[in-house]
């Protein structure tokens, strides 16, 4: 690559900008970012082949008959004295002929079609990556099975995240697909066909995400799956491999944000270090150089400017000096110093970009957020998030019913996808998830909300400083 | 022919006796029971209206809010059960009601109070299914009720309940009738009036009749096992206890595909009448639409699981049910080009009912094309579950069904009232109504393939979808308009309409040589058939619309025709009993919610206290004899 030979941040730049100008003249060329009409994968052309037989017979067809009514119609139409038709019972030749011209028509759909269903539900490639998606009412559990190592408990730890798919670019993804709970259907129209996930059986679908550049693509559920069937979505980001290696490798680390007490932590912590010396500066934070994060209810803005004030980059300022709390709205890739943790926001293409509105009866002040004072509440059980979420390398946060929120602060987006992952969206979402998203199973956690699936007001609950003081340690874990 | 084609308007002998409330929860008159199934259907499709338009409402914009996610599933659900259950197939009823029996030549039903069983069960059926809203717990799993959504772990409260009630319902009446119109088809008609003379319509019917009787007993059984599991614990679905959801997909649609047909052929058969009249010319290749229609029937059973691709069937499943639903494409094409051969070298009159007719020809074959697209799995993947989808079948059942049933009630109006419907108010609900129809559905196909999945509640901005959402929402605005003239015309023709007489279109078939509307008995004499197009026999040539259809005003005192009695013919008593029987069955079926709310005790009373009660008003009505004792 070039940027061997330049200095490797301006390369980096250079590369984002060129990335982001591309991404926006696709974007500004097809206004149908979901189209099946995009051809990103092998599937994708396969079909779009097929598409094209159907789209031209079915055009040729419907122009034929209707022409011919329409001239029938003409000309046929009663004019002045009526004349006596003649009575034509029928006519064989010209009967025979339209029984076996559609028949022949269909022949050149049917051979094409056949051809497609066996290349595209052959067996996959033994060397693609393998990608189990889980469905769950209303969200995405993505593991990497391939990705799975044995943790200093000796646990298997499997790299898995939530809502948000990361695949190389020129690479077979196998996908073997399950459901925890009703049926879901996975689908990213610009890259293949839908597959359903569902309980009890285990389905499989595989592609090349091969053309075009890396980009971000919208990602549905489309089997009907209760209330927030709507806001079942995700992301698809197809990567670079180089980008990918170094995605995944950060996903499989422990999470970068630790209570520096329990020595259990500590010790996973070091073993992420061991593996991966970039994060020793930038990740683990001294107690004493927590600080804390303006949390505000909402104006972006107001995050932005606090970001500002600390650094949220760690390694861009002196070693040390670093603190783990980056804002949502940070403007610096997290690339630049530390591999590629995230698809950078910049390079986010709009559609991506969910637009939901926030409930108006749900409120929160501008308040700071303390990271530790969080990881500390959450891991005394403070707001039951233990019950449901599992963060790796936090010891007491081994819930196996939400989502992973290991690397949450990484991700673009929370609730699938409904809602942007900035402070605002977190900080209302954990207040109270039950008026931002119909039928969640998460509960309202914020005291004196209401909850409106229980029909009651929330009495043991987090204040709003300490949903603050969560919202700051969620963001802290890149 | 024994009745003359010219009788005048006329009234029947004592017809104030005759008109009162009781009269109509007694008749076993079929003619007045295809009445009370027209009637009842029409307010189902409004409401059925309604709820689409609220849901389009909500999709006009992103991000809507209208209504909440929970009422928008409820919505759609209750839109398309209501709509298929309650509006296309008893308003497919009302015409099998009213011409099976006249186009044969018979003067009633095989079993005229089995026949008002069958549309009392309807309409308690319907109104169990819609008291859910008032409840607060209407269905909201779908029209398709996909397990294992609709068990009990994901559907806690009577959603459900009422939903698999209902459709189990609503499930009697059409086997019931099912097998009644076969027994009549069968068995009674006229002397000469062999199977290949039978009018196209009835034809159609009886084939429907067939699906009817083979497809619903499947979705009794899917539901029978979905209330064992959510009534009393059994493991059919429950994924927790190892049960199979796709047990339920391939149950729902081994019904649920010839289901389509059911919705299809009725109208099928309505402008395979209506053409002809109008092009003056008989139905061109009778012989093939009638094997067409049979070969479309048959192959509905082994398409099923096209609607299942995305499962994950394997490539051997998706090959065979992909070509046999590529087959289908044959006897359907085969019909649009008899249809069109029908109206080539004909004289062709607009009427309303041959606008609507002309344009169930024209719309049907664009969901045909795209229902060959969905036939071949690969980019059917691509479109199942989209907006695509939801055009294609409304282009089926909006376009192609409700076109043809509007072609039947303009059409056929006159024979249910005596007076024809007006040309000009008609002329604005066509053209409305066939805007509103291209401008909702059209622009789905490109909001489809452009990826916005069904069922959603809401959606983002900045998807590529918002202009053909707002053009499907404004397409609505004059589906609307179209229908609220067709019904002000439906409603006021039937007191002031013009007097028809028995035939206003110079039509061919037997139904229209006797009175409009017909007196109880249809026949004086039982006519004896000659060919497939009996009046035009008679009255050729006939150059123009026969003359009698302005010769009568309203204001002249109509003759009076002959009772029943003054003719020796007997006729079938009146009787409450199929009423009560069709109550008391649907209340035992409603006692089950009890179960759901942990009354078992009182569900278990009440459904001895109403098996009883079916019993004894059973057992009355078969006591009873159906005409009086010579």
């Amino acid at each position: 690559m070039h940027h061997k030979f330049r200095p490797r941040r301006l390369a980096r730049a250079a590369l984002t900008v060129a990335l982001a100008a591309s991404a926006l003249v696709v974007a500004a060329c097809s206004p149908y970012p979901n189209s099946v009409f995009h051809p990103r994968t092998d599937t994708n052309r396969d079909v779009g082949f097929l598409f094209e037989i159907l789209i031209w017979f079915g055009s040729i067809v419907f122009v034929v008959v209707e022409a011919i009514l329409i001239y029938t119609l003409v000309r046929f139409r009663r004019r002045g004295v009526a004349r006596q038709p003649e009575h034509v019972h029928g006519n064989t030749t010209l009967e025979i002929t339209w029984t076996i011209v559609p028949a022949v028509i269909l022949v050149f759909i049917a051979i094409p079609t056949v051809r497609t269903i066996f290349r595209t539900q052959s067996k996959g490639r033994s060397d693609a990556l393998q990608v189990e998606v889980i469905g769950h009412q209303w969200w995405w559990e993505f593991r990497y099975p391939q990705f799975t190592k044995r943790s200093p408990t000796g646990k298997l730890d499997t790299v898995v995240t939530a809502n948000e798919l990361y695949l190389p670019k020129g690479r077979t993804v196998n996908f073997t697909l399950k459901s925890q709970d009703v049926i879901h259907s996975f689908w990213v129209p610009a890259l293949a066909g839908k597959r359903d996930l569902i309980a009890n059986h285990t389905n499989y679908l595989w592609f090349t995400p091969d053309s075009a550049g890396t980009t971000a693509y919208n990602g549905f559920c489309v089997e009907y799956c209760g209330a927030s069937h709507a806001n079942m979505r995700f992301r698809t980001f197809v990567v670079t491999p180089d980008e990918f290696q170094s995605w995944i490798a950060y996903q499989a680390t422990p999470a970068a944000f630790v209570l520096p007490t329990p020595g259990q932590a500590v010790a996973n912590n070091a073993a992420a270090v061991a593996q991966n010396p970039q994060l020793a500066q930038s990740q683990v934070p001294s107690n004493a150089q927590v600080a804390p994060q303006r949390n505000l209810g909402g104006n972006p803005a107001v995050g932005h400017a606090a970001g500002a004030n600390a650094p949220t980059v760690p390694s861009a300022g002196p070693p040390g000096a670093g603190v783990p709390v980056a804002p949502a709205l940070s403007t610096t890739p997290p690339t630049s110093q530390a591999g590629f943790i995230a698809f950078p926001r910049e390079r986010m293409p709009s559609y991506t970009v969910p637009t939901t509105p926030t409930p108006a009866d749900v409120r929160f002040d501008d308040l700071y957020g303390d990271p530790a004072r969080g990881a500390d509440l959450m891991a005394k059980g403070k707001g039951a998030c233990l019950g449901c979420h599992t963060i790796r390398g936090n010891p007491s946060m081994i819930g196996q019913i939400g989502p992973n929120l290991t690397h949450v602060g990484s991700r673009t987006t929370i609730a699938a996808g409904l809602f942007p992952n900035d402070t605002r969206h977190l900080t209302l979402w954990i207040k109270n998830a039950r008026k931002m998203k119909p039928g969640v199973l998460m509960p309202t956690i914020g005291l004196n909300e209401y909850d409106p699936q229980l029909g009651a007001t929330v009495k043991i609950g987090l204040t709003d400083q300490q949903i603050a003081d969560v919202v700051a340690y969620l963001q802290a874990l890149k | 022919m024994a009745t003359t084609a010219t009788a005048p308007a006329y009234t029947h002998a004592g017809s104030e006796a005759e008109s009162g409330l009781w009269s109509w929860l007694t008749t076993v008159d079929h003619k007045r029971i295809a009445a009370l199934y027209l009637g009842t259907s029409l307010f189902w499709f409004l409401v059925g209206g309604l709820e689409a338009s609220i849901i389009r409402l909500q999709l006009m914009f992103p991000n809507g809010r209208v209504v909440s996610a929970e009422m928008f599933n409820e919505l759609f659900t209750m839109h398309g059960t209501t709509m298929i259950f309650l509006v296309v197939m008893p308003l497919s009823a009302a015409f099998f009601n009213l011409l099976i029996p006249l186009q044969i030549g018979a003067r009633d039903v095989a079993f005229p109070r089995l026949n008002a069983f069958s549309y009392w069960v309807y309409l308690f059926g319907s109104i169990f299914l819609n008291v859910s809203w008032f409840v607060g717990s209407a269905p909201d799993g779908g029209w398709f009720g996909y397990t294992p959504l609709t068990t009990l772990a994901y559907s806690k409260n009577l959603n459900i309940d009422f939903w698999m009630l209902g459709l189990q319902i609503l499930g009697v009446s059409s086997l019931a009738a099912g097998f009644n119109f076969i027994t009549t088809i069968v068995n009674m008609r006229a002397p000469g009036m062999y199977f290949m003379r039978m009018p196209i319509f009835t034809w159609m019917a009886f084939i429907t009749q067939f699906l009817i009787v083979l497809a619903f007993p499947v979705i009794t059984i899917a539901l029978v096992f979905l209330q064992f599991d959510r009534f009393f614990g059994t493991n059919f679905y429950e994924i927790a206890q190892g049960g199979d959801p796709l047990l339920w997909q391939h149950l729902f649609w081994i019904f649920g595909h010839p289901e389509v047909y059911i919705l299809i052929l009725p109208a099928f058969g309505l402008v395979s009448e209506v053409l002809p009249t109008f092009s003056r010319k008989p139905l061109f290749g009778y012989p093939v639409m009638v094997y067409s229609g049979m070969l479309i029937a048959f192959l509905g059973f082994g398409v099923w699981a096209h609607h299942m691709f995305a499962v994950g069937m394997g490539p051997i499943a998706d090959t065979v049910f992909g070509v046999t639903t590529m087959l289908i494409a044959i006897p359907t094409g085969v019909k649009i080009f008899n249809w069109i051969f029908t109206m080539w070298g004909g004289v062709l009159r607009f009427t309303t009912a041959m606008k609507f007719a002309i344009t169930l020809v024209a719309l049907f074959t664009i969901g045909g094309i795209s229902g060959v697209m969905h036939a071949s799995p690969p980019a059917d993947l691509q479109q199942t579950d989209t907006y695509f989808v939801v055009a294609h079948f409304h282009y089926v059942l909006v376009a192609g069904s409700m076109m043809g049933l509007f072609a039947g009630v303009y059409y056929y109006y006159p024979k249910f009232t005596g007076r024809l419907l007006d040309e000009r108010l008609g002329s604005w609900h066509f053209w409305l109504f066939f805007i509103g129809v291209n401008l909702t559905f059209f622009p789905m196909h490109f909001s489809g393939l452009y990826g916005m999945p069904r069922r959603i509640y809401r959606y983002d901005a900045g998807q590529g979808w918002e202009t053909f959402n707002l053009l499907s929402s404004i397409g609505v605005g004059f589906q609307i308009l179209g229908v609220v003239i067709g019904f002000w015309n439906f409603w006021r023709s039937r007191k002031s309409g013009e007097v028809a007489g028995n035939d206003p279109w110079g039509a061919p078939t037997l139904e229209w040589s006797i009175p409009s509307p017909p007196p109880d008995y249809n026949f004086a004499h039982v006519p004896r058939v000659t060919s497939r197009y009996p009046l035009w026999d008679v009255k050729t040539p006939h150059p123009e619309p026969p003359p009698q259809r302005a010769s009568v005003s309203p204001r002249e005192s109509p003759r009076r025709l002959p009772t029943a009695k003054d003719l020796g013919i007997p006729m079938p008593n009146p009787s409450i009993k199929p009423l009560f029987v069709a109550l008391f069955m649907t209340l035992m079926f409603a006692s089950l919610i009890a179960i759901h709310k942990d009354r078992v005790q009182l569900a278990v009373v009440l459904v001895i206290v109403f098996a009883t009660a079916l019993t004894a008003s059973l057992y009355g009505w078969l006591l009873t004899p159906l005409e009086d004792e010579h």
